[in-house]
C-alpha cells in the first residue's frame, strides 16, 4: 500500500534525469570529444563554448545571424559558399567587380595561351592560417580536389590537366576551349585551402584558408561557427577580432534575434517586417538586389503556349513593380532579361514589360482566344484558356508571388490554378510534361559570366529547358558566341540571344531576387557585395560603439 | 521473462518492418534521388543539374541497383558491422549525425513530457475536483485554445512575450536550461491539454464508484481520497495518453526545431526526405521508432503496477 504512486514517481524521475543529464552534459565541451570519438573527426577544436556568448558585441565581435542552418563547413564537399562568403576563410584565384567584370584574387593575373591552355600567376605573399606560404602546389592540390569531389563544379571547369610551371605560375589546360574558365575560380567551391585542410588518411578536417578570418572553432552539434582575425592577412588590416556565425533558419526568428540585441548582423527578415524594423532604433534595413531571378517557366509543347502571342500578352498582363512592391516589399525589382542591368554582360536596351491589359487583349483577341461564355475566361473552340501554376515554398517570395500572378492573370481572361509542391514532385512533373507554369528562383552568376545561364534556358538541349523552347538563331548564336574569347564580341552574341528571347519571351523573368541587409548601427565598413550569392562579409567591417 | 523474451523479439520484428515500408516508400515517393542530392535542398541550391553530373552520383551511391538489392546491401552492413551507412549530403557516418542530434531531441521532448505530466495531470484533478465550478470552466477553455492553437504561433508568441517583451530568455541558442524552456513550453501545451482532459475524465469516473463514496462515508478527507484511492485508477487511461503524446513530442517538432534553430532529430530528417538522404532517413526513423517502442513497453509495464489484473504473457 505504501508506494501506490510508486510507477509513476519512477517515470518522472527518469524523465527528469534524462532532460537534466543530456541538459548539462552538453553544455559543457567534453561531450565533444565523445563525439569526435564515434568519427574519429577532431573539428570541434573550441575551448570556450561559442553559444554561451550572446550578441551586444563586446571586444569587437560580431554575432551573425545566418540564414541557413549551419552543417557543414567543408567548402568542397559541403558548402563552399558559407565557409567563403559568410565565414571568410577562404578565397578565390579570381575576384569580381560590382560589375560583374573579373579582378585579381589570389591570382594576379591570367593569360589564355592558346585555345585549351590558360596561364595563372599567383600572389607571392599569401600565407595560409597553418603559417605556411600559399604556392601553386597548393592551388593544384585544391583543384585536383574539387574536380574529383564536386561533380558540379567539375563539370564548368571542363580542366584536363594542370602543370606547375614555378612556385607562383600554373598553367592549366581544359578539355575543350572554356573561356569561362576564370569566372567559375571566382566561385566559391574552388577556394584555395591547404592540404592541410585534410588528415592523413584523406579525411576532411577542417578549413585552412587564406581569407581575412580563420577558423576558431565551429561546434557540430549547436552548430555555431567561430572565426578570429587574421593577423597576417595578405589584404591588410582586418576590421572585428572574432565573429560568431549562428543558422537561425526562421525569418521571424531572425527578426526577433535582431530586435533582442542577440545578434548584430542578420538577412532577410520576413519582407513584410522590414520597414518595422528598419523604424526601431537602432538597427537599420538595407535593400540590394542579388544575381537570382524569380523566373516563370512556360511549357512551350501545350499547344495556347505554344503561340508567341498569348506569351507576349501574359507578360503583358504581369503587373511587375506591383509584385516588386507590394509581394516583395521591394527587396527585388522587377525584371526585363535574365540578367540583372548592372552586370557588365547585360543586355542594358531592355525594358520590365510594363502592364498593359489592353495589348494583351489585342494579342489574345488576335490569337482567336475571346471570352464567348462570359465567365470571365477567355477559349477558342470550346477550350478554356487556363493554366496549372506550380512553385515551391522554400524561398518565401515565391507562393504569395503565384498568387498575385495568378490574379493579374485572370484580370487578362487567362485563368490560374496555383499549387505549392515539393522540390521531388515538381522535378517529376516536369519530367514527365504533366505541367503549364512554373515559377522558380534560379542563380544567374554561379560563375560571372552569362554563358552558364543562357545555354541551359535557351538551347534547345539546354539543361533548365523543359519548356522546350527551341530557336535555331539562338542556338547557333549561343555555340558561336561560347567559343570567341574576346569579352566584348562574346557578349554582343550573347545580348542578341537576349533580345530574341525577350521578344519570344518562352519563360517570363518577373522579377530579381532581393535580400535585405539587417544590421545594428553600430557595426560599420559594411559594403555589399552584388556578385555574392546571399551576401559577403567584408575584412573592413568592424565595430563601433 | 519468456514475456520480455517474446516481446523484444516483436520489437525487432517491428523495427525491420519499419525499415523495409521506409526504404521502399522513400522510392515511391515522386522525385530522383540522385538529383535532389545534387540539389540538396538543405542548402537550399534548386538550381539545376546535368546529366553527367546525375550520373557520376548514381553510380557513387549505387543508385542504379534494383531497390531489393540496396535495400539487402543496406540490413547486411546494419547487421554485421553495426553500420547503418553514410549520408549522401553530409558525407558522414549515420550514427555520428544521429549522436549529434539525438540529445537535443531527448531533452526537448523529455522536458515536453515533463512539463506534459506535470500539469497536465494536476490540472486535470484540479479540474475533476472543482467539476463545474467557474476554475473548471476556465481551465476547460483554456485546453480549447492548448489544442487547437498551432505549434509554431505559440512558439512566436512565447518569444515575444518573454523573450522581447520581458527579456528573461533568449529567443534562440542551444545548451542551457533557459534555451531549453521555451520550446519544451511550446511542444509540450497540445499534449499538457490531452493529457489534462483525459485526467479530468477519467478522474470523475473514478470518483463516481462505489468505493470512494464509502471512504467518502467513512469521512476521510479530500486530499487523501484522492491521492490514496481515486488516483491509481485514474492514471491507467492517463498513462495510455501519455504513450502515444510521447510519440507526436519525438517526431512532431520540426516546425518549433526550426523556428528555435533548435539542433534535434525532426529537422534532420525533414531535410534528409527533400534532400533524399536515404541513410539518414532511415536512421533517424529507426532511432525515433526505437525510442517510442521503449516508451510504449514502459508504459505496458506500468500498467501491471497500477492494474494488478493485467498481466501479460
Amino acid at each position: 500500500m505504501k508506494n501506490k504512486n510508486f510507477p509513476l514517481i519512477i517515470l518522472l524521475i527518469i524523465l527528469l534525469t534524462c532532460a537534466i543529464l543530456t541538459t548539462s552534459g552538453c553544455s559543457s565541451t567534453e561531450e565533444s570529444g565523445a563525439k569526435d570519438a564515434v568519427s574519429g573527426m577532431e573539428v570541434n577544436s573550441g575551448s570556450d563554448d561559442a553559444s554561451q556568448i550572446e550578441g551586444g558585441s563586446e571586444n569587437n565581435t560580431l554575432v551573425l545571424g545566418e540564414m541557413w542552418n549551419i552543417e557543414s563547413i567543408d567548402p568542397i564537399n559541403g558548402d563552399g559558399t558559407l565557409v567563403c562568403e559568410k565565414a571568410a576563410i577562404t578565397e578565390t584565384l579570381v575576384g569580381a567587380n560590382d560589375d560583374f567584370s573579373l579582378k585579381p584574387g589570389l591570382a594576379t593575373s591570367w593569360e589564355q595561351l592558346d585555345e585549351n591552355t590558360w596561364e595563372f600567376k599567383l600572389r607571392n605573399n599569401v600565407t595560409f592560417h597553418d603559417g605556411s606560404k600559399m604556392t601553386a602546389e597548393d592551388v593544384n592540390f585544391t583543384l585536383e580536389k574539387v574536380i574529383s569531389e564536386n561533380a558540379k563544379v567539375a563539370s564548368m571547369l571542363k580542366i584536363d590537366s594542370i602543370e606547375i610551371v614555378d612556385n607562383y605560375t600554373l598553367k592549366i589546360k581544359t578539355k575543350e576551349i572554356n573561356p569561362i574558365l576564370p569566372g567559375v575560380l571566382h566561385y566559391p567551391d574552388t577556394a584555395i585551402i591547404s592540404p592541410s585542410s585534410y588528415n592523413e588518411n584523406g579525411e576532411f578536417v577542417k578549413p585552412v584558408g587564406t581569407g581575412p578570418y580563420k577558423l576558431e572553432s565551429f561546434d557540430e552539434q549547436t552548430r555555431v561557427l567561430t572565426v578570429v582575425k587574421n593577423d597576417n592577412w595578405w589584404g591588410g588590416e582586418v576590421g572585428l577580432d572574432k565573429m560568431i556565425l549562428k543558422g537561425i533558419p526562421d525569418p521571424n526568428t531572425r527578426a526577433m534575434a535582431i530586435e533582442n540585441g542577440e545578434v548584430d548582423f542578420t538577412v532577410d527578415v520576413p519582407y513584410s517586417e522590414t520597414d518595422r524594423i528598419d523604424a526601431i532604433d537602432g538597427i537599420n534595413v538595407e535593400k540590394y538586389k542579388t544575381p537570382r531571378v524569380y523566373k516563370l517557366d512556360l511549357n512551350l509543347k501545350h499547344e495556347p503556349l505554344e503561340d508567341v502571342r498569348v506569351r507576349q500578352a501574359m507578360s503583358y498582363a504581369i503587373d511587375r513593380s506591383d509584385i516588386a512592391e507590394n509581394v516583395l516589399y521591394n527587396v527585388g525589382e522587377a525584371a526585363a532579361g535574365p540578367f540583372l542591368p548592372t552586370m557588365v554582360w547585360a543586355n542594358k536596351s531592355l525594358k520590365p514589360y510594363s502592364q498593359d491589359l489592353e495589348k494583351a487583349d489585342e494579342l489574345l483577341t488576335a490569337a482567336g482566344w475571346v471570352d464567348t461564355d462570359g465567365d470571365g475566361i477567355r477559349d477558342k473552340d470550346g477550350q478554356p484558356l487556363k493554366f496549372n501554376l506550380m512553385t515551391y515554398s522554400a524561398r518565401p517570395g515565391l507562393p504569395p508571388m503565384a498568387e498575385a500572378m495568378a490574379a493579374q492573370l485572370r484580370e487578362a481572361g487567362i485563368g490560374i490554378e496555383t499549387e505549392v509542391l515539393e522540390m521531388g514532385s515538381i522535378d517529376d512533373r516536369r519530367e514527365s510534361g504533366d505541367w503549364d507554369l512554373y515559377l522558380a528562383a534560379y542563380n544567374i552568376a554561379m560563375v560571372p559570366d552569362p554563358e552558364y545561364i543562357l545555354t541551359n534556358w535557351y538551347m534547345t538541349n539546354g539543361t533548365d529547358n523543359n519548356a522546350g523552347y527551341s530557336n535555331p538563331k539562338v542556338d547557333s548564336l549561343i555555340t558561336e558566341a561560347r567559343k570567341i574569347t574576346n569579352m566584348s564580341e562574346r557578349y554582343k552574341k550573347f545580348n542578341e540571344v537576349e533580345a530574341i528571347a525577350y521578344d519570344e519571351q518562352p519563360m517570363i523573368i518577373v522579377a530579381y531576387y532581393g535580400c535585405a541587409i539587417v544590421k545594428k548601427d553600430y557595426v560599420k565598413g559594411y559594403v555589399f557585395d552584388p556578385t555574392a550569392h546571399d551576401y559577403r562579409i567584408n575584412a573592413d567591417m568592424h565595430i563601433e560603439k | 521473462m519468456k514475456y520480455l523474451l517474446k516481446r523484444a523479439g516483436f520489437m525487432v520484428l517491428t523495427l525491420f518492418a519499419v525499415c523495409a515500408l521506409t526504404f521502399f516508400l522513400m522510392n515511391i515517393i515522386p522525385g530522383g534521388t540522385a538529383e535532389l542530392i545534387l540539389k540538396h535542398t538543405l542548402v537550399g541550391l534548386e538550381d539545376s543539374v546535368t546529366e553527367e553530373q546525375l550520373s557520376q552520383i548514381s553510380g557513387r551511391y549505387n543508385l542504379d541497383a534494383p531497390l531489393y538489392l540496396q535495400f539487402f546491401s543496406w540490413i547486411k552492413e546494419a547487421l554485421l558491422r553495426g553500420d547503418i551507412g553514410t549520408s549522401y549530403v553530409f558525407k558522414k557516418p549515420v550514427l555520428y549525425l544521429l549522436a549529434l542530434r539525438l540529445p537535443a531531441t531527448i531533452q526537448l521532448a523529455g522536458l515536453s513530457m515533463v512539463i506534459a505530466i506535470l500539469a497536465g495531470v494536476s490540472l486535470g484533478i484540479y479540474s475533476a475536483l472543482r467539476e463545474n465550478k467557474i476554475s473548471d470552466h476556465i481551465l476547460r477553455i483554456v485546453t480549447l485554445f492548448g489544442v487547437s492553437m498551432p505549434g509554431f504561433w505559440v512558439a512566436l508568441l512565447l518569444i515575444l512575450i518573454f523573450s522581447l517583451k520581458l527579456k528573461l530568455v533568449p529567443v534562440t541558442g542551444y545548451g542551457s536550461l533557459e534555451n531549453l524552456l521555451l520550446p519544451a513550453a511550446a511542444l509540450s501545451l497540445h499534449s499538457v491539454a490531452a493529457v489534462m482532459r483525459v485526467t479530468r475524465t477519467s478522474m470523475l469516473e473514478t470518483l463516481g464508484q462505489e468505493y470512494i463514496r464509502f471512504a467518502k462515508a467513512k469521512g476521510l478527507p479530500l486530499w487523501k481520497i484522492v491521492s490514496r484511492h481515486a488516483l491509481k485508477n485514474t492514471m491507467l487511461p492517463v498513462i495510455t495518453v501519455i504513450g502515444f503524446q510521447m510519440g507526436s513530442l519525438l517526431g512532431g517538432s520540426v516546425v518549433i526545431e526550426k523556428i528555435f534553430a533548435w539542433p534535434g532529430i525532426g529537422s534532420l530528417l525533414v531535410d534528409s526526405i527533400s534532400a533524399r538522404d536515404l541513410p539518414v532517413v532511415q536512421g533517424c526513423v529507426l532511432a525515433i521508432v526505437t525510442m517510442f517502442l521503449l516508451v510504449h513497453f514502459f508504459v505496458d509495464m506500468l500498467y501491471t503496477h497500477l492494474d494488478p489484473r493485467i498481466r501479460y504473457g
